[in-house]
């Protein structure tokens, strides 16, 4: 390997929408921010949970846990920026707060990392990307995306299929051999953890946690699909960052929630940056990217249009 | 066999300070690290993917990937967190008259 490879980061250096010294600027880190932004999140989940708990015996516990729900299926941003070490400047605290929220919604960490790394490689390429979600055929494929039914249906998959030591064709095209056996241990371990908690529910007799993380975390999940959605489907599938990728704007609880991630442009120009750095690099990049100004709504009715046109 | 020459790669005073230099030595792009023990440099291809470790994230001793964060430890080369594998290729570098040198 003599020659470098092209990057997004690399064609914005030299098309001179960035200059190095912006660059280190906004790549910069600091365990500061996150860990007040951390003390913030635990505020939120700690309000939600007395929302159930204040609920508890009456219809309203199902809004309350939908609300609760809307916030666990969030930790997925935040493993999400664990995965690329710009939560905290510490590395150990991303890998450690990576993997409790990955035991939160059934993700192990260092499988994510490696899938979400040919993610970034091949973003949007069909047959390459790992992630892609497909653009919908039909408004029946579209909402049977959002009730997360497939999703979960491939968690549970994936998780029982590495603790028996196993991986599919896919994923041993981008998990190195040397990491297939700390895989396995991973997902055992997981499950594992989840066999305690459960047993510990049923010798104690105490099932709260059914009700504040087991029911929220499915009443929540077609949120996170709603927002998956907006980041890429739609989008050209083609290697160009600035086609194949959507910037959401929204309002700022959402983008609280969401640890900035709305800015995924951004993000998947350079993975490098912090999540408090995105809105910085937005103003850099945004005459560059796709950007939809009406937020995550905007983007549903754009790929619905297009569902419609591919009918008609 | 003869050892590889040293070559003055750039000045001193030239590198960012506790930051990722690149330099360019004929065809050949390499990385200078300015870190709290001294200069140390490598080749400045990841050897996960090949993406340019220059425009990488650096930070005490380590240099991380500005594709996929794999990241290596600039004193010895080693990787130490996924994705990557494999050892950046260190070079040898000493300092004389002020300009940085390295076997290459």
């Amino acid at each position: 390997m003599t020659q470098a490879i092209v990057t997004p980061l690399t064609q914005a250096l030299e098309e001179g929408k960035l200059n190095r010294g912006e660059l280190k600027s906004l790549m910069q880190r600091s365990d500061g921010p996150a860990l007040c932004k951390l003390a913030l999140w635990m505020l939120v989940l700690a309000g939600t949970t007395t929302l159930i708990t204040l609920a508890w015996i009456s219809w309203l516990i199902w809004p309350a846990m939908f609300l609760h729900g809307i916030v666990l299926v969030h930790h997925f941003s935040l493993q999400h920026e664990c995965v690329h070490y710009t939560v905290f400047r510490t590395r150990k605290l991303n890998n450690i707060v990576g993997q409790i929220c990955g035991l939160i919604i059934l993700l192990p960490h260092r499988f994510f990392r490696y899938e979400h790394c040919d993610h970034h490689t091949y973003t949007q390429l069909t047959g390459q990307d790992p992630e892609l979600i497909p653009l919908p055929k039909t408004f029946g494929e579209y909402l049977l995306y959002l009730s997360a039914i497939p999703y979960w249906t491939a968690k549970f998959t994936e998780v029982a299929r590495h603790a028996m030591g196993r991986l599919s064709d896919t994923e041993k095209r981008f998990i190195p051999k040397a990491e297939h056996a700390a895989v396995y241990r991973d997902a055992r371990i997981m499950l594992g953890i989840y066999v305690l908690i459960f047993s510990g529910m049923a010798v104690t007799g105490w099932w709260g946690l059914i009700w504040y993380w087991i029911i929220p975390l499915f009443l929540g999940e077609p949120v996170m699909r709603f927002i998956r959605m907006t980041e890429h489907v739609g989008r050209p599938t083609v290697a160009q960052m600035s086609e194949n990728t959507r910037t959401n704007l929204i309002s700022a609880p959402w983008r609280f929630l969401c640890w900035n991630m709305n800015y995924h442009a951004e993000h998947h120009y350079v993975p490098l940056v912090p999540y408090h750095a995105l809105p910085r690099l937005h103003e850099k990049l945004r005459d560059h990217i796709y950007v939809e100004p009406r937020g995550y709504f905007g983007a549903h009715r754009e790929i619905l249009r297009q569902i419609r046109e591919a009918r008609a | 066999m003869s050892e590889k020459p040293w070559r003055d790669v750039i000045a001193v005073d030239d590198l960012e300070k506790d930051w990722v230099t690149r330099v360019e030595v004929g065809r050949t792009t390499i990385a200078v690290y300015d870190t709290p023990t001294g200069i140390y440099a490598s080749l400045a291809l990841c050897s996960h993917a090949g993406a340019d470790l220059c425009d990488g994230y650096f930070d005490n001793h380590v240099i991380e990937c500005p594709l996929h964060q794999g990241a290596f430890d600039v004193r010895d080369g080693k990787p130490i967190a996924a994705p990557a594998t494999r050892a950046i290729r260190g070079l040898e570098v000493r300092v004389r008259y002020g300009k940085v040198q390295v076997r290459i």
